[in-house]
């Protein structure tokens, strides 16, 4: 079974955008969930959204018609790296998205 | 992609022909050191003086009370820091305001941090600073109050004239940072009673790498650099001859020109703000309602800025944002924050700036796109 994928999406300011990823990507393997967390900078393309299983944006890049999968708003992060709710809509997302079709 | 549709004016202008051709002719003939006793050094020197009496004649000053620098950001360090460093720290006050430039709010941060006192006044909701204000802020030991013509991000004209009838009724230095006015308004140092005044070559399609400091006769300033005679000793070394014709020409065609671009850039903004207002339920206009005829800036309702800017990008339409990327996160605007915009309201803002080639043609394309990009960047 391929990985799951993660998604997170920003824009210009690349900095934030690797430390988000850097960051949830740590947290999520700490949690036991081996996810693919990738980063994506529209200014590269926004026209096309990565594949993925989930979508993480720090800015309003696309919509779930055109990645094909849930997204979540991680606007939060710009000021709070773990912001609680947030964090938690995207453990809440994870955890279902893995039981019903990934392994732990 | 058809040819770019450039709307970001105040972070720069193109370099206009004729300003190219003088810059040419001082790489190519005019080369010499303005300092030679020859005829190659005397015609860099004569194209020295053309430039500065094109700056005084805008400025409504004499020649010799014009300094050239390296551009805006040097001559607002050169008239803060060339002020106070006369005094000894914990002797001299500087009266600005929060929605400064950098060049000035840095300058007078480091200013501080060397015993110096500071105060920041505070501006309305439409960036306005209010005189009685500067009048209550003034102490026993000011010296300088520094206060920006025209905001770079609003737009806002500030009561320059008003403000400096206070300081010279107190006996104070009254510097203006005039990068965004000397384009498109009147900047005639004597009415506006301004001591210090700041140009820039760039935003007036000039080169960049140029700027310019009024210095009032009499006015004495603490130099920042040393080494040399060149500009009343205040700018000492080889002078950038090729910066300084582009901006004598600069000023030559701004001086020739302003009262028309005001007048075309005024309607322009004028069939914007009218265009997205139509199209954009719940847009705002920021600043004062007499504003400079070439920055606006809107708030769209719900939106994130950065993506209509990368949407925008994408059409082939420049402008810029109310926000700036940190080490550590996005920071909004220091000027739209001074002005207790809400965080919404900074998140979607934008700022258009036009110059005297933006056309109608141009305008209509982004009252078309803006829309459609502002509902696909919508932040829920």
């Amino acid at each position: 079974m391929s990985k799951y994928r993660v998604c997170v999406i920003g824009g210009w300011c690349g900095n934030r955008l690797i430390m988000v990823a850097d960051h949830l990507d740590e947290l999520l393997q700490k949690a036991g969930y081996p996810c693919q967390v990738k980063s994506h900078s529209v200014w590269e393309n926004y026209n096309q959204p990565p594949a993925s299983n989930l979508v993480l944006q720090l800015l309003p890049a696309f919509t779930e018609a055109e990645t094909g999968c849930p997204i979540i708003n991680i606007r939060p992060f710009l000021v709070d790296i773990d912001h609680p709710e947030t964090m938690e809509k995207i453990f809440t997302q994870i955890k279902s998205d893995f039981a019903s079709t990934f392994q732990q | 992609m058809e040819k770019p549709i450039y709307l970001d004016y105040c972070a720069t202008t193109p370099v206009h022909p004729e300003v190219r051709a003088a810059i040419l002719k001082t790489l190519e003939t005019d080369f010499g050191n303005p300092s030679s006793m020859h005829s190659i050094g005397k015609a860099a020197a004569n194209g020295i003086a053309d430039a500065r009496e094109q700056v005084a004649l805008g400025l409504s000053c004499s020649p010799s009370e014009v300094i050239f620098t390296s551009g805006a950001t040097e001559s607002d360090n050169l008239a803060l820091a060339g002020i106070l460093h006369l005094s000894k720290p914990g002797k001299a006050h500087l009266i600005t305001t929060s929605i400064e430039h950098h060049a000035v709010l840095h300058t007078a941060k480091k200013l501080q941090s060397e015993g110096y006192e500071i105060t920041f006044l505070p501006v309305d909701r439409q960036g306005m600073i209010d005189p009685v204000d500067v009048q209550n802020a003034i102490r026993p030991n000011t010296v300088l109050i520094s206060v920006m013509m025209v905001n770079n991000e609003v737009g806002t004209i500030q009561p320059i004239s008003e403000i400096g009838k206070i300081a010279k009724e107190n006996g104070i230095l009254f510097h203006s940072d005039a990068v965004q006015a000397i384009g498109l308004l009147d900047v005639n140092v004597n009415e506006l009673h301004v001591d210090l005044l700041s140009l820039s070559g760039h935003k007036i399609y000039g080169p960049k790498g140029i700027g310019a400091l009024f210095v009032r006769e009499g006015v004495r300033l603490a130099p920042l650099t040393f080494g040399g005679v060149q500009e009343n000793a205040l700018r000492p070394g080889t002078e950038n001859v090729p910066g300084i014709a582009g901006m004598g020409a600069a000023i030559r065609l701004t001086n020739q020109h302003k009262k028309d671009e005001n007048i075309h850039l005024t309607r322009l903004r004028g069939i914007i703000i009218s265009g997205l207002q139509e199209r954009v339920p719940g847009l705002i206009v920021n600043g004062a309602a007499i504003a400079a005829p070439h920055i606006l800036s809107v708030s769209l309702p719900n939106a994130d800025s950065e993506m209509m800017l990368i949407r925008l990008n994408g059409a082939g339409i420049a402008v810029s944002i109310g926000s700036a990327c940190t080490s550590k996160s996005i920071e909004p605007s220091h000027v739209l924050t001074a002005m207790n915009l809400p965080t919404s309201q900074i998140e979607g803002t934008l700022r258009i700036s036009l110059g005297y080639p933006t056309t109608e043609e141009e305008i209509a394309t982004v009252l078309e796109l803006l829309p459609k990009i502002w509902s696909k960047a919508k932040i829920n």
